[in-house]
């Protein structure tokens, strides 16, 4: 029997010894090395508790396997090992190493049986995810990394400061369900959901994918949100707010995406539209609804993951981002894999029979049937409508074929377009082929799941409704297409709340505050300043106060009258030799009294003391 | 082509629509559930209302110049 190790490890390892790999052909077998050796371990690993250290009297789990963490743990490793094969043409090691250790840390949450390692991964994710965003350099990047990561340590301090409190309250530091009531259990609760991205704390995730690298995104769509669920999950299933928060979050991301022109960032407003759905089941709580959306999870991050890869493709080799850039350009004859690819996860997100949207959102959806909450079930079903709308039609129609705008009149060229590199269409083949396969075949993905799955999805009623649903969608849509291409616009989201008031905080520091500063700094120099100056001859410095003192004594008595020309005369000979006195620096040759300045003061302070001993005395 | 297509896909409406009315309902949970082409009618209304709303909340409100921000 092989020992296992946790599989965290495995990839911080790998982030650790990949800067070493020189030779590009060494470093790319190494990469999806890793996430394979990674897969053989989690094969190994059976259900149960392994490595508990003690530390400062707290048990540290690294190590709880159950269902539930393992059907988590298993398509995280699926999707590093997607991700890096559609990065392996990247040069910079650095993007790898982020990638990796983001992957880790995401695997650590996965595993986690306690408080603390839950919260020391937490924070490694948030940190090496950001450079995936940083990593594309340009200025619009690195503003989105800031808040991406500030909103990340907030929601961190959140969580740390809700897991001290459950923990001073209840003595225990093990993760496993936390009863709703609390602050601190509703800190922590804010804590998830910050990483979830519900409404409204969930700007950072479109503001921010769509500014990572082409393929850092990918990994990004995969791990914050989906650990967050798990999270969820395994804390606060049945909790009843999160049912209604999910709904809404669903139908959110559907409004937003409508006016989004920004290919990828639509894409990110459906992922928040979908964690919407496993929220609400992580709140309906039950076996049903638990499976639905740990199943639902599972999907999601494939066939985001090959979203996102379709649409990194048509940045990567049109260097355009919007659809108003986009349309009437001719890109579907330059790039019909891709296109194919893309559509493959587009079916899948919309839930179309035969992929695997389709066995797992209905899972949530029927278990809000189940429990006879009729808004529920119908908010459910809207968002559903909106994302074949925007996924399946509106995106492709906008980026491959479409009009270019009407408004200008002008008939734009085609496009300069080929298909990406090799290694990212086999990543996305790999993706599609993982989609149809769960699709197809959904036992292999129920047998993963937490509970015994009851649920069938093929049957004529599901299938039928599901396909009278996106069909009439379709048809919707070709009302109204012409009014569905992108808009040369962004929208404000809650974001809003930390930009612009941002920019105002910015100026606060950089004027008022800044004036302040600079008037205290420039006291206080010329304070040193002067300090300075005189000791640079301290022999001199009697000489300077009377000096001085006459100057003064001088302006006081002229000070509102012409001085006479005798004095004016004196007063500029006095500042003069104040500058002069300033001037000399001291040399002991000069200075040397025939009897010594030391003797003097020795003298001085003799005669001190006994005057203060005669005065004591008496 | 673009025009068989279209024939096609009214067909493939038309048929889901009558398979609507043969099929067995197992498990209904609400009343609305029983309704042959429920979802057809959702579908095509829900998508209408969600374009609809979108875009008059973005016209009126949400969406910005792109340089909004700078």
């Amino acid at each position: 029997m092989i020992d296992v190790v946790p599989p965290a490890f495995i990839f911080i390892f790998g982030a650790l010894l990949l800067p070493f790999l020189r030779e590009r052909r060494l470093r790319q077998l190494f990469q999806l090395l890793i996430p394979v050796i990674a897969f053989i371990d989690l094969l190994y690993m059976h259900n149960g508790t392994y490595w508990v250290y003690n530390f400062l009297g707290y048990d540290l789990i690294l190590g709880r396997v159950d269902k539930l963490s393992m059907v988590f743990g298993y398509v995280f490793v699926i999707v590093a090992f997607l991700g890096m094969t559609y990065a392996l043409h990247i040069r910079e090691f650095g993007q790898h190493v982020a990638a990796f250790l983001y992957i880790g840390s995401t695997l650590g949450v996965t595993f986690a049986g306690d408080l603390f390692t839950l919260f020391v991964f937490w924070e490694i994710m948030a940190v090496s995810s950001v450079f995936l965003i940083w990593y594309r350099r340009e200025k619009a990047a690195l503003d989105a990394g800031f808040r991406y990561i500030m909103v990340h340590i907030f929601g961190g301090c959140v969580l740390l400061a809700g897991i001290i409190i459950h923990i001073t309250n209840t003595g225990d530091t093990s993760f496993s369900v936390i009863e709703y009531g609390g602050l601190g259990s509703k800190l922590i609760l804010i804590g998830f959901i910050i990483n979830a991205a519900v409404p409204p704390f969930h700007a950072w995730l479109s503001d921010a994918y769509p500014e990572g690298t082409i393929t850092g995104s990918v990994f990004l769509t995969a791990f914050t949100t989906k650990s967050a669920v798990y999270v969820l999950l395994r804390g606060f299933s049945g909790v009843e707010i999160l049912i209604w928060l999910g709904a809404i979050m669903a139908i959110y991301g559907v409004v937003y995406a409508v006016l989004e022109n920004d290919i990828r960032r639509l894409l990110a407003y459906h992922i928040i539209s979908q964690v919407g759905y496993m929220v609400c089941g992580v709140g309906l709580g039950t076996e049903m609804a638990i499976n639905g959306a740990s199943a639902h999870a599972f999907s999601h991050i494939l066939y985001k993951a090959l979203l996102f890869m379709g649409m990194g493709a048509v940045i990567h080799v049109t260097g355009k981002r919007k659809m108003t850039e986009l349309q009437g350009r001719g890109l579907y004859k330059k790039m019909p894999i891709t296109l194919s690819l893309y559509m493959i996860g587009a079916f899948s997100i919309s839930a179309v029979p035969l992929f695997n949207g389709f066995i797992s959102k209905t899972m949530i959806v029927a278990a809000a049937g189940e429990l006879h909450r009729p808004i529920i079930h119908l908010l459910l079903h809207l968002a559903s409508i909106g994302t074949f709308l925007h996924t399946g039609l509106k995106l492709p129609y906008g980026t491959w074929f479409g009009k270019s705008n009407g408004e200008t009149g002008i008939i734009e060229e085609e496009l300069e377009a080929k298909e990406p590199p090799l290694n990212m269409l086999i990543a996305m083949a790999m993706a599609a082929l993982l989609c149809i396969i769960t699709g197809v075949y959904p036992k292999v993905l129920y047998d993963l799941l937490p509970f015994t799955v009851s649920y069938h999805p093929y049957t004529p009623q599901h299938v039928v409704s599901m396909m009278q649903l996106l069909l009439l969608t379709g048809a919707a849509f070709w009302l109204y297409i012409d009014k569905l291409g992108g808009e040369p616009t962004i929208s404000v989201d809650t974001d809003w709340f930390y930009r612009k008031p941002g920019v105002f905080i910015l100026w606060l520091c950089s004027h008022p505050l800044q004036d302040i500063r600079l008037r205290l700094q420039r006291a206080f120099t010329g304070m040193v300043t002067n300090v300075a100056g005189l000791s640079k001859n301290p022999v001199l410095i009697p000489e300077i106060i009377v000096r001085n003192i006459q100057l003064k004594i001088y302006t006081i008595l002229y000070h509102n009258s012409e001085p006479p020309e005798n004095k004016l005369k004196k007063i500029d000979e006095v500042k003069y030799k104040i500058n002069v006195l300033k001037e000399i620096s001291y040399n002991e040759h000069i200075y040397r009294r025939p009897i010594g300045a030391g003797v003097l003061l020795a003298i001085a302070f003799l005669f001190l003391y006994g005057l203060i001993y005669f005065i004591k005395i008496n | 082509m673009s025009k068989k297509l279209k024939y096609l896909f009214f067909i493939c409406i038309g048929l889901s629509i009558v398979a609507g009315f043969f099929i067995t309902h197992e498990h209904v949970h609400f009343w609305w559930e029983k309704i042959p082409a429920f979802d057809a009618i959702f579908g095509f209304l829900g998508c209408i209302i969600i374009v609809i709303v979108s875009k008059a909340l973005g016209h009126s409100w949400i969406q910005k110049d792109e340089d909004y921000y700078d």
